[in-house]
């Protein structure tokens, strides 16, 4: 039961391990690190969105925050690079603690716009402050990560600190989810009111599941930055903000892989499309419709699905096969609303 | 009902919505250890003394006592630490997780864990997860819910809800219970047994105040009943006493 409960996670850690050892070519490599650096920042953002249950357009800023607070502390002030990360997320998480106080009184549409002009407000700024920020041409010469005689100078060497923080951050998540605070935050996705009953309080629990959702965008800001070794006003726009969503819906709300699974999606299908050239927008957008509609619960849920299919197929190759008292829906258990 | 054995007391409270009187110097002293039942016809502010004494509302005036403290204007959230538990008219439980996770999530005011415990796993986050688990599994079996404990709470029938609610309340130890309409969509059989599992949980020494319409039900199992009508306590006495008084018949039944 517990071995089966973790089986992929071993396999996520089986193929990090192998990815590293085996993969070379640079264009793969990059994407491998793309994916990890926006699959912890949806990890972030589906414990607000699908678990907790509370909507924000406003995570891009808080990812081009902790790039941008990172790479104004190395650039400018020479700071070592995991004082500069660990600076950039605490200041990202008190940031996300004064808009969070305000913003969360609002539900639904309202929340979705409190955070939307949240996120505006940022890139105006750090368009505007050109002394502090570059203005809209960023910063650029930020040096790579490193930490003590330890550098990671190369992709590979990248590719397996991203996916390192990706899994460590996976299991304190995962723990996080099943404990305590993890079914507070749950039940007020169920019900506000029911939740306040069960004595949660409500808007303090809230507060808490934005701002370390802001903190995992932060550190995957801090990430990004690093390795691209720029960054302009453009990194957390009102798109990415939007595409973090996406990818947290496409991937399955609630549903602790449904981040990784829809950031590898929209970064890999992108790249693929490409070979369509004008049409890939109109492709990419068609395939987002279809799943929306189709699998609703998103890729997850697809793949729950399917495993649900597989597994019927083979009970009933075997005639007389006893199930095992197993009825489980395949379905995974939370899908969109 | 001599004022040492008074858990809850509530004292001219009055809530209005707009022009409406919801309630109106309501006074209502709840025994401890007491079934303790509200009736009255629709609309006569059954659900509204239940949303203001469990937090949910603020009263216009009045206050609330409970365990001799004063909670008038406390947060829900505070209220149920305090000791006081609810449930809901239509069944609120959270549709997405487990039978077994509602339960646990109703042990929430009575254990510790934070986020950096919870996600670093100490040894007595651990424990505590444990024994929440366990709490969790006997109160289930006390519903009779046991067999359900993994499905979603969604996905039980409604009647089941109702009783994962009193479940869920149960879990954060309350000196009183709140129950409204519980019996609301249950059949006969069903209503029979929440009954015999409302006596067992006063057995356990926890009061109730129960706001039900099923009036066989609360004739059964009450010790005390106050009557509502139009948002003014009409009438109070034990079950005999409310079903000879002429000014409940005359609401229940009409005046000529």
């Amino acid at each position: 039961m517990h071995v089966r409960k973790n089986i992929p996670l071993i396999l996520l850690v089986a193929s990090v391990a192998a990815a590293a050892l085996l993969i070379t070519d640079p264009y793969i490599l990059t994407m491998l690190i793309f994916i990890g650096i926006y699959a912890i920042a949806t990890m972030g953002l589906n414990l607000l969105l699908g678990f907790a249950g509370q909507i924000s357009l406003g995570h891009g800023a808080f990812f081009a925050l902790g790039a941008y607070v990172s790479a104004i502390l190395t650039t400018r002030f020479g700071a070592p690079c995991t004082a500069a990360a660990a600076l950039a997320v605490a200041l990202v998480c008190a940031i996300a603690w004064a808009v969070g106080l305000p913003c969360l009184r609002l539900k639904g549409h309202y929340l979705a716009m409190g955070t939307l002009a949240f996120g505006e407000i940022i890139h105006i700024t750090l368009n505007a402050e050109v002394e502090l920020t570059g203005g809209p041409s960023g910063i650029a010469g930020i040096p790579v990560l490193s930490l003590g005689p330890f550098s990671a100078d190369s992709d590979a060497r990248y590719f397996l600190i991203v996916w390192c923080v990706f899994i460590a951050l996976f299991v304190l998540t995962r723990n996080i989810i099943n404990s305590r605070p993890g079914r507070a935050l749950q039940a007020l996705h169920g019900s506000e009111q029911a939740a306040g009953a069960m004595g949660i309080d409500v808007a303090g629990m809230k507060l808490t599941v934005f701002v370390l959702s802001a903190a995992y965008a932060a550190l995957a800001g801090v990430l990004y930055v690093h390795f691209v070794a720029f960054v302009s006003p453009q990194a957390g726009d009102i798109m990415f903000s939007i595409k973090m969503v996406t990818m947290v819906v496409a991937g399955g709300m609630g549903h602790l892989w449904g981040g990784l699974l829809g950031a590898a999606l929209l970064t890999v299908l992108p790249e693929m499309l490409s070979y369509f050239e004008d049409y890939d927008m109109l492709i990419y957008g068609g395939i987002l419709l279809a799943m929306v509609m189709f699998m609703p619960g998103g890729l997850t849920q697809g793949l729950a699905r399917l495993a649900g299919a597989l597994r019927a197929r083979r009970t009933a190759v075997r005639p007389g096969a006893v199930t095992g008292g197993r009825t489980e829906d395949p379905v995974p258990r939370r899908t969109a609303p | 009902m001599s004022s040492q054995t008074a858990i809850v007391r509530i004292s001219g409270i009055s809530k209005n919505f707009g022009g409406l009187a919801a309630l109106q110097e309501v006074s209502i002293t709840v025994g401890r250890g007491t079934i303790t039942s509200v009736i009255g016809p629709n609309g006569a502010g059954k659900t509204t003394l239940i949303n203001v004494l469990s937090g949910f509302l603020k009263p216009d005036s009045g206050t609330i006592e409970l365990n001799g403290a004063v909670i008038t204007g406390r947060k829900a959230h505070a209220i149920t630490r305090l000791g006081m538990a609810r449930t809901f008219q239509t069944a609120q439980v959270f549709g997405q997780m487990s039978v077994l996770e509602n339960v646990m999530v109703g042990c929430h005011a009575r254990t510790r864990t934070g986020l950096a415990g919870a996600a670093l796993r100490l040894p007595g986050v651990r424990a505590e997860e444990r024994a929440v688990r366990e709490k969790a599994r006997g109160l289930l079996a006390m519903v009779g819910l046991a067999g359900q404990a993994s499905m979603t709470a969604a996905s039980i029938p409604i009647g089941s809800q109702r009783l994962l609610e009193i479940a869920r309340a149960l879990a954060s130890q309350p000196a009183v219970l709140l129950l409204d309409e519980p019996a609301a969509g249950l059949n006969t059989q069903e209503t029979r047994r929440l009954g015999e599992l409302l006596l067992d949980i006063r057995r356990q020494g926890i009061t109730i105040m129960l706001v039900e319409h099923d009036m066989e039900l609360v004739m059964d199992i009450s010790d005390e009943i106050a009557v509502l009508n139009f948002g003014r306590s009409i009438a109070r006495g034990t079950p005999a006493e409310i079903q000879a008084s002429p000014d409940v018949i005359a609401v229940y039944l009409g005046e000529d």
